[in-house]
């Protein structure tokens, strides 16, 4: 196990340095560049940019020399001083702009993810053992009604319902008095008070799939036959239900810890636009969307890291709760 | 599988059926099954030929219905007695004297009978042969039937979802089962193998999981022929991406696989001399259906809506495409809310395919089941 | 209402309380009313209190001796209050540019023809208008309280934008035939700007915000990131993690409109509100405070601006801005709402909200001009494209009236280009030739061009190609165009014309248009109010706006080295430009843009649908002296020339 571990884990800096190159190409690859996107988006509101600065701005972030000369510059920097580069947009240092925001995200989606799985894996299992009764039918229902409204939409609604009816704002994470302030009781409460709406709406699509796939890979088991034979041997229905046959449809979710990690990040972007939250997920798109390059870079890269090693993670876990699978 | 099927369906028969005639009598008994493939089967008709259902031309603007409000059929004449004659009210606009906004006003006096297979805009059946009947079409050519209500533009809300339902109902599909069939067949044998393969799989789905889509989707949308109509565009696109949307399902099925391999079923299917094609798919994959059925089910919905976000973000599908996805965006608004809730209808045409789809795959798990009671 | 007031009280004091310490944030939104009693106030509150204390200077060792008087636009205000904008997401710096950042050398005046004294209270102009002295404010103050002069006006062009590692051209306001002004001190109040050309448009342009470079730079601060300065520079530069000084000067200086201008609140400034919450990446909102030692006064001698603070919330949608707005959380905002298609909702809502609705004049000449482009790499495009009769033809089959009533709500009428109707330079024929909408005629002239219906009805071009081309359009910018072509298209149909309404990413629409790869484009036209600051669609002169012949542009813009030769009525036209800019009297000038108008009158290039619509705005009915009509566009950048810093809340 342990020769594995490390194993995977020098793994990860050939496919780290693989990855961040083929991302900085991905990034690149779309028509324009900052520059570009900078004037469009002036341009937007009708404002102009002064045609000499616009090259100037090329030069000055090195958009006029190749890629792999851009790339190396970055990577150099990476590896040597632990230097990430310089926003094109904010001209702050990138390391700075991300970790500013990664612990709204995180408190964010682990709640989220909390009261996903915490709805989600009961409600599924109440399903598969009591399929086709009408609690089944009810739970079926509201889990497809959830997958089919956008989630934004329902931002949106929620939004407006809040703000035109009862006269209150929903959008970002503090209200005003809070937002400069420094931490305090009252601003952890005030927090809190905001983020059940994001975390609900977030949370009502991500059930209802789940409710999907825990109830389908619950099927699968219930009627196997050392089901049968665990009740025969008389064990009660819910321990046995955890004994064993959640135990085995645990697996897929098992499975996807690999990408779990990573969406703590990039998850959610289009909900935490719509009501104006400080999460990570809005920059990382307009990061993309401008080609801010290094900003963007640095992103992708610690994405490629939370995947690597979520994928690790999750490979451990498998053989941890199933014995059948053994690694090598 | 003791209780007697419905019909004449005796043990004799049973006995020399064939598997699929077994899995058919199966899910023939599930009535929601069958409640969802009937389902199914009126909304790909509709994709076929949506001009038929439509009763007026999707794309047409009118300036005189902007934000119409839906109007309602009321299919018994009573006025001579009771009498199967469908009608319509038409609606006046008037406009606010002082805001100038439009006001709609129903105008009960007037009956504006419809007209079973009347005739109506212009289109092409299956793209092929130009006619104009519909299924029903208002008898006054101008006075048109708003069924849900009309858009910003004066544009039938009706007759646009049921040409949404073509590229809504096609386009993204085949991406999703691209994906899901690559992500079965390479998750398989990533599992079942192990060892070297399933260290070199997994390092590329780590390699897919990590990369960005955003800009891959706008590095080809600039890369496809403009010429191109803005369908073949997304099609292509959608294919493209398919070919690295299987990383995830195939982590799932891989895991799975792995816990499986060494079960005394797949053993002994070896040890009978069965090819190992013949093990992953004919022994190893049935003990899995339900989650593949389930992932389907929820492909689906989540490709229809993909639509949507990615034209939030100005990449995927615009107008002046019709899909279910475009006309939930064009709804998305502070003003569609608060005015025009029947802009929403679409959503509605999302969660019937979605509940349809799903309750049809249900059947069909249940169906396939073998341990079913 | 008084909800609302009660909790703006509460907000006030929590702040205060959190905020011990920060100078002079907090206090003024609870002024007492009772103040009023008295004799009314030269000075805000919480400055006097802060004048008492001896944290700051008197009000008269605070103004410049000769301070600038700014006649209120309804009349004089009271101090205190917080007005409340919306930002949208990232890179909207030139939100906070129009509200707070318009305090150049000179200024608009609120009807957008004529230029005003502003941070220079007069200015001399020699005959040939190559030479320009401005004559400052003696006595007047950064906003740290350190004095502005000459020096920093000459620190600010010739070591910060003539330095080549900075700027490696100088900003074209500052460059007239290709050579860059020359500014010298003359006094401690005066600087001269020389030219080698006579550059008659120099006021103008320095009016505009491209025009601020000569107050941007407070030499004692900016100083300090100058190698010429500073010779430590490099260690600074190393310390901060920075690659090259150039970077740690605009990270801390800023440039006209780079996030980075708000990005530091340390950095003195001259406009009538500081930064207090910097923008940047990771910020939320953007609070600004008033400056203690701003140059202008009321008719009384009261110090501007009335307001006390600006807090601007950054949302990344629109809609969210749109609820803040119709929920009354937002006090004066045109930016990011103003599509037509929200004017219904916004005026519904307008009791709810607590807001009135502000008319902002259009400065464009056209809503959505369409650019058939003449310089096609395709010959066969190229000539089709290239015929005038076409393009008459085309222009004749849009039914403008139906477009008009069906997207702008019936606010606009037919239109080609030009400046706007009631302007002095109105051009009729350029203005309104060929938006009758005559299908008879267009067909004939396609006919007769050779153009025959195919067997779908469709025509051919005489190599037997479909007459199919794609038009571009940025959805996500312009929905209003979408909708608009959507019509055209069908218009088009009915002639046998096909399009494709090309809907595409923005970053995709310039690159298709600086490589010349687009068939046909769409933008709104400018022009209308300032045809002489944006003339893209009056001849080939806007590298990426110009997109009927990107590379005639280049022609032009590189005198000749690149791009492709114009024809003889373009070249014409490119001198007449020249010309135009070069002569400093009005009606001289205006005979020679109206030479340049008939060519293109004639050669009728770009194809129009209606007039650029009046846009709107919102402001709350308790916040005054905002002019109810203003001019909405980049180089009269609203609202700031309407001075904000007169705008005050009722109590």
């Amino acid at each position: 196990m342990l020769r594995f571990i490390v194993s995977r884990l020098l793994w990860m800096i050939p496919s780290l340095v693989a990855l961040s190159f083929l991302s900085f190409v991905l990034i690149e690859l779309p028509p324009g560049d900052y520059v570009t996107t900078y004037i469009a988006t002036l341009a937007a509101s009708n404002e102009v940019v002064d045609q000499n600065t616009a090259a100037d701005l090329r030069a000055r972030f090195g958009l006029d020399q190749p890629m792999v000369v851009q790339y190396w510059k970055w990577i150099f920097g990476i590896v040597t001083e632990g230097n990430f580069g310089l926003s094109f947009e904010w001209q702050q240092p990138v390391s700075e702009l991300i970790w500013e925001r990664m612990s709204l995200t995180l408190l964010l989606t682990v709640s989220t993810l909390l009261l996903t799985w915490g709805l989600a894996l009961p409600i599924g299992v109440f399903s598969a053992v009591k399929k086709y009764s009408v609690g089944d039918y009810i739970a079926t229902f509201f889990s497809f009604l959830g997958l089919a409204i956008p989630s934004f939409l329902l931002a949106l609604v929620l939004m407006y319902v809040a703000a035109v009816k009862f006269g209150q704002d929903v959008g970002g994470l503090f209200s005003e008095p809070y937002v400069a302030a420094p931490w305090s009781f009252g601003k952890v409460l005030d927090l809190l008070s905001h983020l059940w709406v994001p975390v609900v709406i977030l949370a009502v699509s991500g059930t209802a799939s789940l409710i999907r796939v825990m109830r389908a890979n619950m099927l699968d088991e219930l009627n196997k036959p050392y089901v049968t034979t665990a009740r025969a041997k008389g064990l009660s229905e819910f321990a046995l239900l955890v004994k064993y046959p959640l135990r085995v449809a645990l697996n897929p979710f098992i499975s996807t810890i690999a990408w779990l990690l990573p969406n703590l990040v990039s998850g959610s972007v289009i909900v935490a636009i719509v009501l104006s939250l400080p999460t990570a997920g809005p920059m990382l798109l307009q990061s993309l969307m401008s080609q801010d390059m290094y900003l963007a870079g640095a992103f992708v890269l610690l994405i490629c890291a939370l995947t690597l090693l979520g994928s690790l993670v999750s490979d451990i876990l498998l053989a941890l709760v199933d014995p059948r699978i053994r690694l090598e | 599988m003791a209780a007697l099927a419905e019909g004449a369906v005796d043990a004799k028969q049973m006995a020399v059926a064939s598997q699929w005639q077994l899995l058919w009598w199966a899910f023939k008994r599930h009535r929601l099954a069958m409640v969802g493939l009937v389902v199914v089967v009126a909304l790909y008709i509709v994709a076929a030929i949506p001009g038929f259902f439509a009763v007026n031309d999707p794309a047409r603007q009118n300036a005189r219905a902007a934000f119409h409000p839906p109007q309602t059929i009321h299919f018994f004449d009573t006025d001579e007695g009771f009498a199967f004659r469908p009608y319509f009210h038409p609606y006046a606009l008037r406009r606010d004297p002082v805001s100038l906004a439009a006001v709609y006003v129903e105008d009960t006096s007037r009956k504006i009978p419809l007209e079973i297979f009347g005739k109506g805009y212009e289109y092409n059946l299956f793209g092929l042969f130009p006619t104009d009947r519909h299924m029903f079409a208002s008898s006054d050519a101008r006075q048109p039937l708003f069924l849900l209500g009309a858009d910003r533009l004066g544009r039938c809300v009706y007759s646009r979802i049921m040409q949404g339902a073509q590229i809504s109902l096609s386009l993204g599909l085949v991406g999703v089962f691209l994906s899901l069939t690559i992500g079965v067949v390479l998750g398989g044998i990533s599992g079942y193998f192990g060892g070297r393969l399933d260290f070199g799989i997994q390092r590329v789905i780590e390699f897919i999981l990590s990369l960005p889509s955003i800009p891959i989707w706008l590095a080809l949308a600039a890369a496809m022929p403009q010429d191109w109509p803005a369908t073949t565009q997304y099609f292509m696109i959608t294919v493209i991406l398919s070919l690295t949307g299987w990383a995830q399902l195939a982590r799932v099925v891989r895991g799975r696989f792995l816990s499986l391999r060494t079960e005394e079923f797949v053993v002994a299917a070896r040890l009978d001399g069965a090819s190992e094609g013949r093990v992953i798919f004919r022994h190893m994959l049935p003990s899995f259906m339900s989650h593949i059925i389930a992932s389907i089910t929820l492909a689906i919905p989540a490709m229809i809506l993909a639509e949507t976000s990615l034209s939030f973000l100005g990449l995927g599908l615009q107008p002046p495409t019709i899909s279910w996805g475009v006309l939930l965006r064009e709804a998305q608004n502070i003003r569609s809310i608060a005015t025009a809730p029947w802009l929403f209808a679409p959503g509605a045409a999302v969660v019937v395919a979605v509940m349809a789809l799903n309750f049809l795959g249900d059947g069909l798990r249940d169906a396939a089941d073998p341990y079913n009671k | 209402m008084s909800d609302r007031q009660d909790s703006k009280t509460e907000s006030a004091v929590s702040r205060r309380v959190l905020l011990q310490g920060v100078a002079g944030v907090a206090a003024l939104a609870a002024s007492p009313p009772l103040a009023f009693a008295q004799a009314a106030p030269k000075e805000a509150p919480e400055l006097a209190r802060m004048v008492a204390e001896n944290r700051l200077p008197p009000l008269d060792q605070r103004l410049p001796r000769n301070p600038m008087v700014v006649t209120p636009h309804e009349t004089v205000g009271r101090y205190g209050g917080t007005l409340r904008r919306g930002l949208r997401g990232s890179s909207d710096h030139n939100g906070i540019l129009r509200m707070v950042g318009n305090q150049g050398l000179v200024r608009w005046n609120l009807e957008f023809t004529q230029v005003l004294p502003n941070v220079a209270e007069r200015w001399d102009v020699n005959a040939t208008a190559t030479e320009f002295v401005f004559h400052l404010r003696a006595g007047m103050k950064w906003s740290d309280g350190k004095p502005f002069t000459a020096d920093d006006v000459v620190f600010a062009i010739e070591d910060c934008t003539k330095n080549s590692e900075l700027y490696r051209s100088v900003p074209s306001v500052l460059t007239i035939g290709g050579k860059p002004a020359v500014v010298t001190k003359v006094s401690d109040t005066a600087v001269k700007f020389a030219f080698e050309a006579p550059y008659a448009m120099f006021l103008e342009n320095l009016a505009t915000p491209l025009g601020q470079h000569p107050t941007l730079f407070p030499k004692h601060y900016c100083s300090q990131f100058h190698p010429k300065y500073n010779s430590g520079l490099d260690a600074q530069v190393r310390a901060a993690n920075l690659s090259d000084w150039p970077t740690l000067f605009r990270a801390r200086c800023g440039d006209i409109e780079i996030p980075s201008r708000w990005g530091n609140a340390e950095k003195p400034t001259l406009d009538p509100w500081v930064v207090a919450e910097a923008y940047t990446g990771g910020a939320t909102r953007v609070t600004m405070r008033r400056n203690p030692y701003f140059w202008q006064v009321d008719p009384n001698g009261a110090q501007l601006p009335y307001i006390d603070q600006l807090t601007m919330n950054i949302s990344q949608d629109v809609e969210s801005l749109m609820l803040d707005t119709i929920s009354g959380r937002i006090d004066i905002q045109d930016r990011h709402i103003d599509s037509l298609q929200n004017k219904p909702t916004l005026s519904q809502n307008m009791q709810r909200g607590g807001y009135r609705l502000v008319e902002l004049v259009a400065s464009g000449a056209q809503q959505c001009m369409i650019y058939l482009n003449m310089t096609h790499k395709d010959p066969a495009m190229r000539a089709m494209f290239a015929n005038k009769e076409f393009r008459q033809a085309l222009s004749l089959g849009i039914d403008r009236k139906e477009i008009i009533d069906l997207v702008y709500l019936g606010q606009s009428e037919p239109y080609q280009t030009g400046p706007r109707p009631g302007h002095p330079w109105y051009h009729e024929k350029l203005a309104r030739q060929f938006t009758n909408h005559d299908p008879a005629q267009a067909n004939a002239i396609l006919d007769r061009l050779g153009y025959r219906r195919g067997p779908d009805r469709m025509r051919l071009r005489p190599d037997g190609q479909k007459v199919f081309f794609a038009i571009d359009v940025i959805p996500t910018l312009y929905p209003d165009a979408v909708d608009t072509l959507e019509l055209v298209k069908r218009h088009w149909a009915a002639l046998g014309v096909d399009i494709k309404v090309n809907t595409i990413e923005r970053a995709l629409y310039y690159t298709r248009g600086d490589n010349n790869d687009h068939d046909a484009a769409t933008w709104p036209g400018p022009g209308g109010l300032d045809p002489i600051l944006d003339p893209r669609d009056y001849l080939a002169q806007h590298p990426q706006g110009s997109r009927y012949a990107i590379p005639w542009t280049q022609w032009y813009v590189s005198g000749g080295k690149e791009g492709q030769e114009p024809p003889e009525s373009q070249k014409r036209r490119m001198k007449l430009f020249d010309d135009a800019r070069a002569t400093p009297d009005i009606a001289k000038r205006g005979q020679i843009v109206k030479e340049m108008l008939d060519l293109t009158a004639e050669d009728f290039e770009t194809i129009g649908v209606c007039l650029a619509v009046n846009s709107f705005g919102i402001a709350k009915n308790n916040l005054r002296n905002v002019p109810l009509k203003m001019p909405q566009a980049w180089s009269w950048p609203n609202p700031g020339p309407a001075l904000p810093q007169q705008f005050f809340f009722t109590a």
